[in-house]
């Protein structure tokens, strides 16, 4: 049996000037130098006329805060309404969808018959930011936010959160529920 | 108190305080200035090529000063972390090795003049450590002890990377000398000499001056220049990416700063030699050192003229290394890595036939006088 042997096209013909080396480095080096003149001159001019002149991209992390896309999943939290209590109705649902089950809620009624959720907590430690919870709340009561920082910590038993330190008022997370309705609701399988 | 003066009067110890503030002076110019500035540049510039912002957080007090502190954050860093030695590593050679990196780069600027000859109150005063003679050959001779350095700490770090390291350098450096060293002879055909104090003088000249009629030969040295500074292209030794960082992947602290300032001392030493050889050394164009003691010796006397002279035939030498030293920057912050054969391939294949072909040409062109010699 023949072996079938492929020719691979490196795609390394050069022409003279190439195999010359020196004239396509003199204009690499022309590339650099130019690119290096203006982003001086693009100094000098963040200097003179501030940052929005700037034409290097590279974001000033602590001083400068990235925009953040409207559908990026960060840590999950619990609205709170407009009244200051909270949506959730203790359904469970998004305790039983969690992939890693890092939800745990203890449910409970308040004197006019509404369901509330007596503890609500969130293991950070455990969570995947899958956004499921999201997605499987009927009530919108959970969402993800856009918050990204601190939720690292030394100390695992900081990461539990509970109910008061998930809450969030709703005007804080209109953007990402407005998304999440657009999302969720004009997919094929919700109509 | 007589015999004080008369100790400072005698000329031998006019001489030992002249030599030691010259050594002086380039010790501060090499390890005090150049270096850091290096690592300081070697960070911004390839920053503002890349459309990166580069190196900007260490400060005092909120001061940053563009990055400056870095440098400085770097050394401090550096004396402060452990001194390493791998289990396994020969101890003595091991520690010995980043000297032996460090010293022949300083040395070999013993002979690279800096400025021009002045007399000053009568005293003559010789802008080079030491006027050798055989200038050229002893630089080729201590640069050539340089490998050794790289070669010892490749071998007793104990380490595979390290020993592919310090046999690719050995092997790299090694041919790169002898083109080196064959892309210098049509210059000394031309000058007829070996001292760089003569070479220099020679160049006093615009028309005269080494890059005018050797222009190619500028260009083979600058290449060989770079492949024995072990810098990209030709950092095949340290290649980051292939041997994590070639020979002194063992090394810490201010052993791995020695390796890091060697590298850089080269560079401003070998750019030195450049400048001596090829750019007119401390030399303005069109503009001759004697025009300049007359037309500044009437300002501010016979004395405080030469001073001047001698400080402005410094800076211009200090500028022309600067401006080589950021030519190397931009070459070794645009090219790609050669691959170890090409390193070889390019050395005794292209650059030592091409020297030879211009050692034949400058000898043509001396002996039917189209070349004028000075």
């Amino acid at each position: 049996m023949a072996i079938n042997i492929k020719k691979v096209d490196r795609n390394v013909t050069m022409t003279f000037l190439e195999r010359m080396y020196i004239p396509y480095m003199l204009h690499g080096m022309w590339v650099a130098v130019r690119h290096s003149a203006v982003n001086m001159l693009g100094f000098f001019e963040e200097i003179l006329a501030g940052k929005s002149k700037r034409r290097v991209m590279t974001l000033f992390y602590p001083e400068e805060y990235p925009e953040i896309p409207p559908a990026y999943r960060g840590k999950p939290v619990l609205v709170r309404r407009d009244d200051g209590l909270e949506a959730c109705v203790a359904c469970g649902l998004c305790e039983a969808a969690c992939p890693p089950s890092c939800i745990s809620i203890i449910g409970g009624e308040r004197d006019n018959g509404e369901r509330f959720p007596v503890s609500y907590t969130l293991d950070g430690t455990r969570c995947i930011y899958c956004g499921f919870c999201e997605e499987v709340c009927p009530k919108e009561a959970i969402v993800m936010s856009d918050r990204f920082q601190g939720l690292c910590e030394y100390d695992r038993s900081k990461m539990i959160y509970d109910k008061e330190s998930l809450l969030v008022p709703r005007r804080e997370l209109q953007r990402r529920l407005d998304t999440i309705r657009n999302k969720y609701f004009s997919e094929e399988r919700y109509r | 108190m007589e015999t004080v003066i008369a100790l400072i009067k005698n000329p031998m110890v006019i001489e030992f305080i002249v030599t030691m503030v010259k050594i002086g002076f380039i010790f501060g110019l090499t390890i005090g200035f150049f270096a850091p500035m290096l690592a300081w540049v070697e960070r911004k510039q390839s920053a503002v090529m890349q459309d990166r912002v580069g190196a900007n957080r260490a400060g005092v007090f909120g001061f940053t000063v563009i990055g400056l502190l870095h440098s400085l954050a770097d050394a401090i860093k550096l004396i402060f972390k452990e001194d390493f030695i791998p289990r396994g590593a020969e101890r003595g050679l091991h520690t010995l090795a980043p000297a032996l990196a460090v010293i022949p780069a300083l040395v070999v600027f013993a002979v690279i003049p800096f400025g021009g000859q002045y007399t000053l109150w009568g005293l003559d005063v010789n802008l080079v450590i030491a006027d050798l003679d055989v200038g050229l050959l002893y630089v080729f001779a201590i640069s050539s002890l340089a490998t050794y350095g790289v070669v010892i700490a490749g071998w007793s770090s104990n380490n595979n990377w390290s020993l592919l390291g310090g046999l690719r350098a050995s092997a790299q450096m090694f041919s790169y000398e002898v083109t080196m060293g064959l892309t210098v002879i049509g210059l000394i055909m031309y000058y007829q000499s070996l001292s760089l104090v003569d070479i220099v003088a020679k160049q006093e000249n615009f028309w005269h001056w080494g890059i005018i009629w050797h222009f190619p030969a500028f260009v083979l040295f600058l290449a060989c220049a770079v492949a024995e500074n072990k810098r990209v292209p030709f950092d095949a030794p340290e290649a980051e990416s292939e041997l994590v960082a070639g020979y002194f992947t063992e090394y810490s602290g201010m052993k791995f700063v020695m390796f890091w300032t060697a590298e850089f001392i080269e560079m401003v030493s070998i750019s030195g030699m450049c400048v001596a050889l090829f750019l007119g050394g401390h030399h303005i164009p069109f503009l001759t050192q004697k025009f300049l003691l007359t037309a500044l010796g009437d300002i501010f006397g016979p004395d405080w003229g030469g001073v001047v002279v001698m400080l402005i035939g410094v800076g211009v030498f200090i500028t022309k290394l600067v401006i080589l030293l950021v030519l190397q920057m931009t070459i070794r912050w645009t090219m790609p890595r050669f691959r170890y054969d090409q390193i070889m391939k390019l050395g005794w294949k292209m650059i030592l036939p091409l020297s030879l072909c211009w050692i034949f040409l400058v000898g043509v062109g001396i002996l039917t006088g189209v070349m004028p010699t000075p």
